[in-house]
């Protein structure tokens, strides 16, 4: 078992989290992602998750200027995305806890 | 953004689209819709090329396919209709692949592509010649096909047309940059109708060359009784034989014409029973002339008789009582001779 194989299943709620708090453009998600330790995720995965997620409407999108560089496209949570990230958080969460519970028997046993 | 950096990115977007190639359509415009700025995004992120930081164009593209590959929760992509034709076509490059490096060393090559690369420009030629010879044929209707692409039989416009072609060919060649959409599309099925063409082509060419008079000698036919539709036999006194059989060396039956009369007068067709030649008695070539008012029955209209019959041939004119002339059918130098029959002696009946 590898990351790369768990995080496909994760990754469309490890960006929804990512925007929680703040909006970001592509890279900058990519760069939030790996420094809170998802090293593996590359940007190829971020950028299509971002265009799924924004199809599926829980996304909002706008332009932002940038003086030294290209213009940045910027994604936010909107009312959808909120609810996405809490109902997939909680089934997240019901997850983890099984197989915490099933690993810590695995271990005792 | 410095303009290399453009073409970096122009270059590493149409890496991904090709290799995205299978997906369906729509998918593949969902993701390739923002792809130019996120790229420009990145590059103007840090230090390093595009491949550097994002490695090669097929990785990202294949990353991007899996990340469109997984739905989870949310509506899934129209499936993929021609999935099994994307399976097979991937399974088919991937031995082509393996033959390319299998067959390559023995051509002196690493890789058997690399020793076709260097045939393309021939290939350009080829390609010009049977352009110009396909336009030949569409616009020349003589029927009369050569080795050059003659339109009207003028060799001039024919050496103008190939050359335009070829000229034409090799500059379409050259200008090797990666083509997508239609115009793609178009130079793959114009080559494999060239390909077609020129196989069909050959296929003439090679009958012409092998077989050069075959439509001059059609009429030619080299059975010399092809035309016989009955047979006579005369014995040794020159009276007509009937119910003859014929055999060959080894005592097979030697089969000539056909059981069928035509009743001269009528035009009537029949059936002839007889066993033996001939089959139609009244068309015995040197009998006497039809029979006159005053000699009601005469032989040949009467059913030959076995071929034991003693009597008379029915068609020998000799007993015919008032037989006046001889036979008008007959290359006849001495009309004198009684019988009509200037080769023959006289009938002798046994």
């Amino acid at each position: 078992m590898d990351t790369t194989q768990l995080l496909k299943g994760v990754l469309d709620l490890a960006v929804l989290a990512a925007l929680r708090d703040e909006d970001g453009y592509g890279y900058d998600i990519l760069r939030r992602l790996r420094s809170a330790g998802l090293e593996e995720v590359g940007d190829a995965s971020v950028y299509g998750t971002l265009r799924r997620l924004f199809n599926a409407g829980f996304l909002t999108t706008y332009v932002v200027p940038s003086d030294e560089g290209p213009h940045r496209k910027y994604y936010g949570l909107n009312a959808a995305g909120r609810a996405e990230l809490q109902r997939s958080g909680k089934i997240w969460h019901g997850f983890a806890s099984i197989m915490n519970d099933l690993l810590r028997e695995r271990e005792m046993a | 953004m410095n303009p290399t950096g453009q073409d970096e990115i122009t270059a590493y977007l149409e890496g991904v689209r090709e290799a995205l190639a299978g997906l369906p359509e729509a998918t593949c415009q969902e993701l390739l819709e923002d792809l130019p700025e996120h790229l420009a995004e990145v590059r103007a992120e840090g230090e390093g090329t595009l491949i550097d930081r994002l490695g090669t164009p097929q990785a990202y593209a294949a990353e991007l396919r899996a990340t469109a590959g997984f739905v989870g929760g949310f509506p899934d992509p129209p499936p993929d209709r021609w999935a099994p034709f994307h399976q097979a076509r991937t399974d088919v490059l991937r031995l082509l692949g393996r033959a390319d490096v299998r067959i390559g060393p023995v051509l002196g090559y690493p890789k058997a592509s690399d020793f076709l690369v260097l045939l393309r420009p021939a290939w350009w030629l080829l390609r010009g010649y049977l352009a110009a010879m396909a336009i030949a044929y569409l616009f020349d209707g003589s029927g009369h096909r050569g080795l050059l692409p003659r339109i009207g039989g003028s060799d001039l416009l024919a050496l103008i047309l190939l050359a335009g072609c070829v000229v034409l060919s090799i500059t379409l060649g050259r200008r090797s940059t990666v083509r997508v959409g239609w115009p793609k599309l178009a130079l793959w099925s114009g080559s494999a109708f060239l390909v077609i063409f020129a196989m069909a082509g050959f296929v003439y060419a090679d009958d012409s060359v092998r077989d050069p008079g075959y439509s001059g000698v059609s009429s030619y036919d080299a059975n010399p009784y092809s035309n016989v539709s009955d047979v006579f036999v005369y014995d040794s006194s020159g009276k007509l034989v009937v119910g003859a059989r014929l055999f060959d060396q080894d005592g097979n039956p030697i089969q000539l014409g056909s059981a069928y009369c035509q009743n001269p007068e009528t035009g009537e067709t029949t059936h002839s029973f007889r066993m033996g030649y001939p089959f139609c008695l009244e068309r015995e070539p040197f009998a006497s002339p039809a029979p006159s008012p005053s000699s009601p029955t005469p032989g040949p209209s009467k059913p030959a008789p076995g071929p034991s019959d003693p009597a008379p041939g029915p068609s020998d004119p000799a007993p015919g009582p008032s037989d006046p002339a001889p036979g008008p059918s007959i290359p006849a130098p001495s009309p004198s001779v009684h019988s009509g029959r200037p080769s023959l002696p006289s009938p002798s009946g046994p």
